[in-house]
Formats: structure tokens, C-alpha cells, sequence
């Protein structure tokens, strides 16, 4: 029964509800968003995706009075489904534990886009909520008798007037059209596009519907746990890895002898020894795959020693990396922000100048699981991948182009699985098409399990760069100008490596570079800013060398590395207390809180750097402390280390490191806590071990005694201070914290010994250079 | 060639079949659709596919199945029943009463991403039955220099890790 058609928004027209959307609705409360013109006919664009004009594809409430929310965008471990929860629950006057979420699967949810803008995905899904509760009201208010002003409601529950009514009620067997409006459009190829593909932000939800302001917040700001937390601890998870088709086929790949060798022959499977393992080549694509997993791992490992390759040797290797980088031409800038002349004009007048190089090699995001993938491609040409992709649309969009079927014909299933940190952003990199390809020449499904070497080597990685940066000081030694030139290969190749291995059509990939810095010095205006981009180092080679991807706040973590070290060599040279100078370059006042609020829970100790002690030899300890900024997303954060240097050996102990962040308003505390520690953890690993190292051919830092990361006896006590404001909307707290520890240590080293590091990784080899001048 | 071996598992007698040098991590998820246990690095470096055999850690990536033969297999979905058995709890009770560790890991919110977190809860029940009482350094210890490899986690959840462990050293001995 249609009882209303309830409008919100300005221009409305009533949805048809579809035979399709009634079935998968079922008895459950239905609503529909519109789409602006131009877009309408998304839905045939999209195939099996959910038809984002109807709410119905993004809210549910059922007559138990739960409800199901989806979302395109997926967990990716820093919690951002319980946000999503929580701003639902916020809208709806529900409590979060009510709501269960479906997410990342390209056939059950409307929207698609970035997994990474949590805050984008929140509002969305807020917004719905708010049009929804608006819906309800009305609907509530007919069947009451009670105007809505005279409504409230608690836990899903309508009272006003001496009577009340749940949710779930006002639903049950009803369903009520509602326009919202919404614009973008889900990803489609698009060979002028940075990333070969367009739409990878999604759909957005627009519009302003009543929304409560922050004070009246009663689930955000709360510590309402992350869903997902107790199935992973009690084993009830079904993860990437897990899934298990009837007739599946475990396959092993047999990788090229190098980064660039193509394939000569393949060698033979021993079918007494291995009687289920079957050779499955596409080009340069080769696997061993059989209905035994250990089978197809001993398998292909004997099939590996007896497949021959041409040989490549197109890399410089890791120690020429800077040398590589200083020598190309690297032509005009991919960005750049400012006004030379001004710049140029300010340094030529200032009464001090600072020049620093700033640099780093590839690091890698490293997960503990390498890529896995399970793929079914049908007799009838449809596709359906189960994976852990943190852009499931814009990977369904790389598949089907991949294999030059409709998109409708492909479906991307999400599914748990160990951590991405930024490197499935654009719906490239993983095992997906390995198991899409593999999985089409057998006819049956595929499992396509990489080994931790494979991952090291093959999968993309954040490439190494160098920055030549330059402060102007005037004669009380305050930053009057800034120049930064940021150079380094490009960091968004997202093509999928099983196409490129099997000469399979694949998306473009631009090469270039941006600026990420957000300037979080309003006093500093007279800068100039470039950021240079060149093609994949290695990029000659078949399948592309070294590919470069985006890792944890990309971009910004290296910029920021940089311009926090020339900013603490000025106030050095100011012989300003780094805390200070830095009040003294803005009046931003969340900045200037934050920075007292960290240096107050630090215990920071008001001077100059280096330390009086300051010594770069000897074989005894000497301490020092250090700090940085950081601006990102509506966060400013603040980072302050402690360590104790031994000039001999070169040795770096980090013994307390303190995090500070506003991110506006605070969403869940207890996350962002655990967000801010562990992003701690990890800048730590970057800041002091991380490298990958190469040699002409391959990659060589392949297991974990070879790229290393922090352990748990390494990670030294963590403080983490937060300032919530309910008059600053959201900022992004999950993600950044990394960025804010290489800066620090650099300085806090800078304390200990005199000597300010420009490279990361911190080790001590590095750092017995670096003392010994 | 494969044989057939009987397994205890989670305090249940198994029966596979399978070539006897199969990674017993293989057996776990294959063939006993134990998924608790991950594969992450197959070489012993990161404790992901960590379970305890006789309560002690081993990493089943690098174990041949037959070396499981006549030990106690103990996976994450084993622990409640490891624990009810230790405390002799009935049946209903056990039904609903997760391992300290586990509740804990819940409580302090551990898991990021999560696919270590199987291994480390494994450490933790070792830990935790040797030492009930362990300090900073001795949790540190018992994840990084104890196990045959230093236990990874890429999303950095050591502090949450070791509230954890002092959270459930609590409630084990309350």
C-alpha cells in the first residue's frame, strides 16, 4: 500500500517503484532519491548496481525496527563503519547497534566511491538518514493524529500527544516515496583522466535536510564501538581469503624472472608427482592452479625452476635512486601553487637564507596478508570477483574493461581482508584480475593466493623522491618567503598487473605529481610551491618497472617531511623554540591550541634546539626531543618525539612519542585514540626502518628480515591528546597521523646531536654517516 | 601421497586426509574450514597462521600436518572451549563465555584491519598462562623476542595490544 509520497528537497518528482527495487525491499520501508537531469540514465550505465535515486538502495527499516544501511565505500580497519553508524543512528534517533551495514558489494549498494573519504561516505549516508527521519516524521504524524512539531523520538520509537509508535510499525507493509537529491555518477573508462577512469568519487548525496548541529549530538562524539571488531576476534569473519566455491581451483602464480622479463617457455608439470596441478598461461600470465592448495604451491614452485625467461635489467638500482632522480629532465611542473616573482623577489631581499634537499626511497604499504582474490567467470560471460578492494565500482570497472564485456556484467563482492593503506584507492592492484583471467581459461573458479615475495616485489609501491626547499628570514630570523620544489615518479598507476602481465587491455595511468601540503602557516604567504612527476622508474619495461601508488596520506607525508624540517632549521637558526616559532607564523587559534595542549601533555620543556648537550660522537646516549605540524582535512595535528641517539653505532631510540590532533569534532573517541597511537606505530616503522631496495632487475627487499618493520618492543610509550569542537565540522583524524612522526624524530635527532637528518629512513648506518658529516 | 591422520583440534578428534607435509596451516582452513588462522608471509616471519600446539605457538605455515599428530591443535575458534575447560564451565555457560583474550580484545578495540590479530591473541593465552602478572616489558618481549619471529602488525595496534593483554591478565585472575 502507498500511503504518501513524502517530498524533501526543492524540485521532486515521484519515483516509480520498480518491480526489481520492490523485491530486494521487501516489506521494508522504502524510499526514493532523485536524480538531477543529465544523469538519468545512470541505472542503465550501472548494470547490477543499485539504482542510487531510489533510497530503498541505501536505507532500509524493517518492521523489527533494525535497519540496513548501504554503502559502496568499505571498512578499511580505521573504523570509518562505525561512523557511518553513528551519523546514521545521530539522524535517525536510533541506537548505532540497530543498524547492520552492507558494504563495498558493487550489486547491493548505490553509491561506489572512495573508501578513504570517510567523511564524504559519512555525510552521504547522513544526509539520507536526516531526509528519512524527516519522512517518518510525516508518516508518524498522519497516523497519530499529532502534528510534527508535536513529535519526538527515542531509540526508533515516535511519541507525541500520550501516544507512540516505533518505526518498525510505522513501516510494516507500507512504503513511502521520497525524493532525495543526489549528483556524481559511478566509474566509467575514461582515457583523459589522471587514472584512466572517471567517477571514482561516486554518487553524492546533496541537498540540506534538517540535520542536528553538533551540540545536540548524542552518538557522535560517543565511543560507539566498530562493528566489525567482534566477529574478527571470534573468528566468525568470512574474509577474502575464506571464500571457498564449489569446483574451485587454487592457483600460485609463476612470476617473470624480473621486473621486465617476458616469457621464453614454460616448464613442465611432473604430472606423477603433481597429477591435479595444470600449467594456465595468458602471455606473460602464468600459473599453476589446482583443486589442492598445497599442491598448487609445491607445483608451481617446481614449475618455476623450469620455466625460462629473457633477461631485463632497466632498474638503477636503490642506492642510484636520488642520482636517478637528480638526473632527469624533468620539464615543467605538474602543479604549482604561488607566485615566483614575489618568491624570487623576497629571498633576494632577506636577511638569512635556508636551503635543505629532503629525501626518502620507496617505501611500501606491506600488508601482513598479500593480495588474494577468488574469481567466477560464468559460461554466460558474467563475472562476479570476491575481494578486499577499497573501490570495488572502480575496480568492476577496470575488470569489465579488461575482459571488453558490458559492465553490467560484472559484479565485485567486498570482503574483509588485511589492511590496503591507500594502495586499492583507485581500483587497481591486487590479485583480481590473476583470478578474473585465470578463472576465464579454466572454466571454473579460481582462488588466486599471492606469497609475501610476490606482494614485495610486484605489488605498486610509494615511490622515493627528493625536494629542494628554501626558506627567506628577515633579521629577527621570522620566515618571510618559502620555495619548495617536490620531485618524485608518479604515485597513481592503478592498472591492474594481471592485464598488464597478459597484454590485456588496461586503463591509462598519467604520470604526474600534485602539492598536498595545506598550508597551515597563514603568516608565510609568499611562496612558491612545485610539485614535478615523471614516469614510473623502470617505466620502459613490459610491465611498467617500478609502479608507483598512492600510501597513507599520500603526498602530504612527504611534503610535510620537508617543509617541517626547513621550518624547524629556521627556528634553529632563529634560536627560537620550535613551538613558538611556530605560534609566531600563524593566528590560527585551533593550531595554537592544539600545539600548547600536546606540548603541555609532553611535558615540553620551552627552548631553542639543539640541546646544550647536543654531541654527534661518542658511544654514549644522548637525548633529544623534536616536533611538527601538520594540516589535513579541517585536522590540525601536532607530533612531538623523544629519542636517545648513541653517535656510536648511529643508533635511534625512540622513548616517547606524543600526538595532538583537532579534528573539528570528534566522531568516537576511543577510535581515534587507538587511529592516532597505531598511526604512530606506523610512521615510526617509515620514519626508522623502511626501505625497498632494488637491484637492476628486481626487487630485493622481499620478506620481512629484508623490509623491515617496527615491532612491538621498537614502539616506545604513546600519548595521544584530542581537541573536539562543535563549531569546526569534521576533519579527517583516522588516516593522518603517520605524517606527523618522520618530521619530528628528524628534529629530535637535530636536539640530540646538532646534526639535522634529511632522509628517512633513520637507520644507523644513515645516521653514522650523517654524524660523521 | 596422502594419508589419513587424526588430528585433536579445538578439543575435537579430526580425520583427513592429506599429504602428510601439508602445511598444517592448509589442513586448518582446507579441509577443517578453520579460517581463524591466516597465511601471511609461509616462511615464519610474522605470526599471522600462528595456533598453539600443546600450548605452546608454532607458525602453521611452515608445520607439516603430520607433526600436529598427538598434539592438543588449538585455533582462534578453539579458545572459548580452551577456556571453559580450564575453568570447568558447563555447557550453557561455555555457550556464551568468550576466552578472557578475546573479550578483552573486544573491549579495548585491537583490530584495525584485523588479520594479524588471530596470532596475537595466540601469544597472549601462552603468555598469560606462563606469566599471569606480565609487565610492559614482558608483553613486549613475549610478542617481539619470545616467538620464532617477531609478530607484525602493519596497522600499528601494539599499544591496543598490550591493554589488551593487561586487560584480559585481569579478568583471568578475577
Amino acid at each position: 500500500m502507498k500511503i504518501k509520497t513524502e517530498t524533501a528537497g526543492n524540485s521532486c518528482i515521484t519515483a516509480t517503484i520498480t518491480r526489481r527495487s520492490f523485491v530486494k525491499i521487501g516489506g521494508a520501508l522504502f524510499v526514493s532519491a532523485l536524480l538531477p537531469p543529465g544523469i538519468s540514465s545512470l541505472a542503465a550505465e550501472t548494470g547490477a548496481a543499485l539504482d542510487p535515486t531510489l533510497l530503498g538502495s541505501w536505507l532500509e527499516i524493517r518492521s523489527d525496527n533494525t535497519i540496513v544501511a548501504r554503502t559502496g565505500r568499505t571498512e578499511t580497519g580505521t573504523g570509518m563503519s562505525g561512523y557511518y553508524a553513528q551519523a546514521i543512528a545521530e539522524e535517525l534517533n536510533v541506537r548505532p547497534e540497530t543498524i547492520s551495514l552492507i558494504l563495498g558489494d558493487t550489486d547491493k549498494t548505490p553509491d561506489g566511491g572512495y573508501s578513504a573519504g570517510f567523511l564524504s561516505g559519512m555525510s552521504n549516508l547522513r544526509k539520507v538518514a536526516a531526509y528519512t527521519h524527516q519522512a517518518l516524521l510525516g508518516l508518524a504524524a498522519t497516523q497519530l493524529g499529532i502534528p510534527v512539531s508535536g513529535l519526538g523520538v527515542v531509540d526508533g520509537v515516535v511519541s507525541g500527544g500520550g501516544k507512540s509508535i516505533s518505526y518498525g510499525q510505522l513501516v510494516e507493509g507500507q512504503h513511502l516515496d521520497l525524493k532525495i537529491p543526489v549528483e556524481g555518477k559511478l566509474p566509467q573508462i575514461d582515457s583523459t583522466e589522471w587514472m584512466g577512469v572517471a567517477g571514482l568519487e561516486g554518487i553524492t548525496v546533496t541537498g540540506n535536510p534538517p540535520m542536528k548541529t553538533m551540540n545536540q549530538f548524542k552518538v557522535m562524539g560517543t565511543s560507539y564501538p566498530v562493528p566489525s571488531i567482534s566477529d574478527k576476534v571470534t573468528g566468525k569473519t568470512k574474509w577474502s581469503c575464506d571464500v571457498a566455491l564449489p569446483g574451485m581451483l587454487h592457483a600460485r602464480i609463476v612470476r617473470p624472472a624480473t621486473l621486465g622479463s617476458t616469457l621464453i617457455s614454460v616448464g613442465e608439470i611432473d604430472k606423477k608427482q603433481f597429477p591435479a596441478a595444470e600449467m594456465v598461461k595468458r602471455g606473460n600470465l602464468v600459473a599453476v592452479v589446482s583443486p589442492d592448495e598445497w599442491e598448487a604451491v609445491s607445483a608451481a614452485r617446481a614449475v618455476e625452476l623450469s620455466t625460462r625467461w629473457t633477461e631485463w635489467a632497466g632498474l638503477p638500482g636503490s642506492e642510484n635512486l636520488t642520482k636517478t632522480l637528480r638526473e632527469q629532465k624533468w620539464g615543467a611542473p605538474s602543479e604549482s601553487r604561488g607566485k615566483a616573482d614575489d618568491v624570487k623577489t623576497a629571498l633576494a631581499s632577506a636577511a638569512k637564507t635556508i636551503s635543505s634537499t629532503y629525501e626518502q626511497p620507496y617505501v611500501r604499504h606491506a600488508p601482513i596478508g598479500p593480495f588474494v582474490a577468488v574469481a567466477d567467470v560464468r559460461s554466460d560471460g558474467s563475472v562476479t570477483v570476491w575481494t578486499h578492494s577499497a573501490q570495488s565500482q572502480g575496480l568492476r570497472t577496470r575488470i569489465a574493461h579488461m575482459l571488453g564485456v558490458p559492465l553490467d556484467k560484472v559484479v565485485v563482492r567486498w570482503r574483509e581482508h588485511s589492511g590496503q593503506y591507500g594502495r586499492t584507492t583507485f581500483g587497481g592492484d591486487g590479485a583480481e584480475a590473476d583470478a578474473v583471467l585465470l578463472s576465464q581459461l579454466t572454466g571454473k573458479p579460481v582462488r588466486v593466493q599471492w606469497t609475501l615475495q610476490e606482494d614485495l616485489a610486484w605489488s605498486t609501491a610509494s615511490p622515493g623522491w627528493v625536494s629542494d626547499i628554501k626558506a627567506g628570514l628577515d633579521s629577527n630570523g621570522r620566515v618571510t618567503a618559502i620555495q619548495s620544489a617536490f620531485y618524485s615518479p608518479h604515485e597513481s598507476d592503478a592498472r591492474l598487473l594481471g592485464a598488464i602481465l597478459s597484454g590485456m587491455p588496461t586503463t591509462t595511468s598519467k604520470p604526474g605529481m600534485w602539492i598536498a601540503t595545506e598550508w597551515p602557516y597563514e603568516k608565510i604567504q609568499t611562496r612558491l610551491e612545485e610539485a614535478y612527476g615523471m614516469p614510473n622508474i623502470g617505466g620502459d619495461s613490459a610491465y611498467g618497472g617500478l609502479r608507483g601508488n598512492i600510501m597513507r596520506t599520500p603526498g602530504q607525508r612527504q611534503q610535510n617531511f620537508a617543509l617541517e624540517g626547513l621550518i624547524n632549521e629556521a627556528a634553529a637558526a632563529a634560536k627560537a623554540d620550535p613551538i613558538q616559532f611556530r605560534i609566531e607564523h600563524t593566528s590560527e587559534q585551533r593550531l595554537i591550541d592544539i600545539l600548547n595542549a600536546t606540548a603541555k601533555s609532553a611535558g615540553w620543556e620551552s627552548r631553542p634546539s639543539p640541546h646544550r648537550g647536543a654531541r654527534k660522537t661518542g658511544s654514549g646516549a644522548v637525548r633529544g626531543r623534536g616536533m611538527c605540524i601538520m594540516l589535513r582535512e579541517n585536522a590540525y595535528w601536532v607530533g612531538i618525539a623523544e629519542v636517545e641517539v648513541t653517535p656510536v653505532p648511529g643508533a635511534v631510540k625512540v622513548t616517547k612519542f606524543t600526538i595532538g590532533v583537532d579534528p573539528g569534532k570528534v566522531i568516537n573517541p576511543r577510535q581515534l585514540d587507538r587511529c592516532m597511537k597505531s598511526g604512530v606505530v606506523m610512521g615510526l616503522s617509515e620514519a626508522l626502518k623502511e626501505e625497498v631496495t632494488f637491484d637492476n632487475s628486481n626487487v630485493t627487499s622481499t620478506n620481512w628480515s629484508r623490509y623491515k618493520i617496527l615491532t612491538m618492543e621498537e614502539m616506545p610509550e604513546i600519548k595521544a591528546v584530542q581537541i573536539s569542537r562543535d563549531d569546526k565540522g569534521f576533519g579527517g583524524g583516522s588516516e593522518g597521523a603517520n605524517a606527523v612522526v618522520p618530521p619530528a624524530l628528524a628534529a629530535a635527532i637535530f636536539d640530540a646531536t646538532g646534526v639535522h637528518p634529511r632522509r628517512i629512513p633513520l637507520t644507523p648506518e644513515y645516521v653514522t654517516r650523517l654524524l660523521k658529516g | 601421497m596422502a594419508v589419513e591422520l587424526t588430528l585433536l583440534v579445538n578439543g575435537a578428534k579430526q580425520v583427513v586426509s592429506v599429504d602428510p607435509e601439508t602445511p598444517l596451516l592448509f589442513v586448518l582452513r582446507n579441509e577443517l574450514k578453520l579460517t581463524g588462522p591466516h597465511m601471511g608471509c609461509g616462511m615464519a616471519q610474522c605470526g599471522a597462521c600462528a595456533v598453539l600446539l600443546d600450548g605452546e605457538e608454532v607458525r602453521t605455515c611452515v608445520t607439516p600436518v603430520s607433526y600436529a599428530v598427538g598434539k592438543q591443535v588449538t585455533t582462534l575458534e578453539g579458545l572459548p572451549v580452551l577456556w571453559a575447560a580450564e575453568k570447568r564451565l558447563s555447557a550453557t555457560e561455555a555457550a556464551k563465555t568468550l576466552h578472557p583474550v578475546q573479550q578483552a580484545w573486544i573491549d579495548e578495540q585491537v583490530p584495525q584491519c584485523g588479520y594479524c590479530q588471530s596470532g596475537m591473541m595466540m601469544v597472549a593465552v601462552q603468555l598469560l598462562a606462563k606469566n599471569p602478572n606480565p609487565t610492559v616489558a614482558q608483553i613486549k618481549d613475549a610478542f617481539t623476542n619470545t616467538p620464532p619471529s617477531p609478530h607484525l602488525c602493519r596497522c600499528g595496534t601494539y599499544a591496543a595490544i598490550i591493554d589488551a593483554v593487561q586487560r584480559a591478565a585481569k579478568a583471568m585472575k578475577a
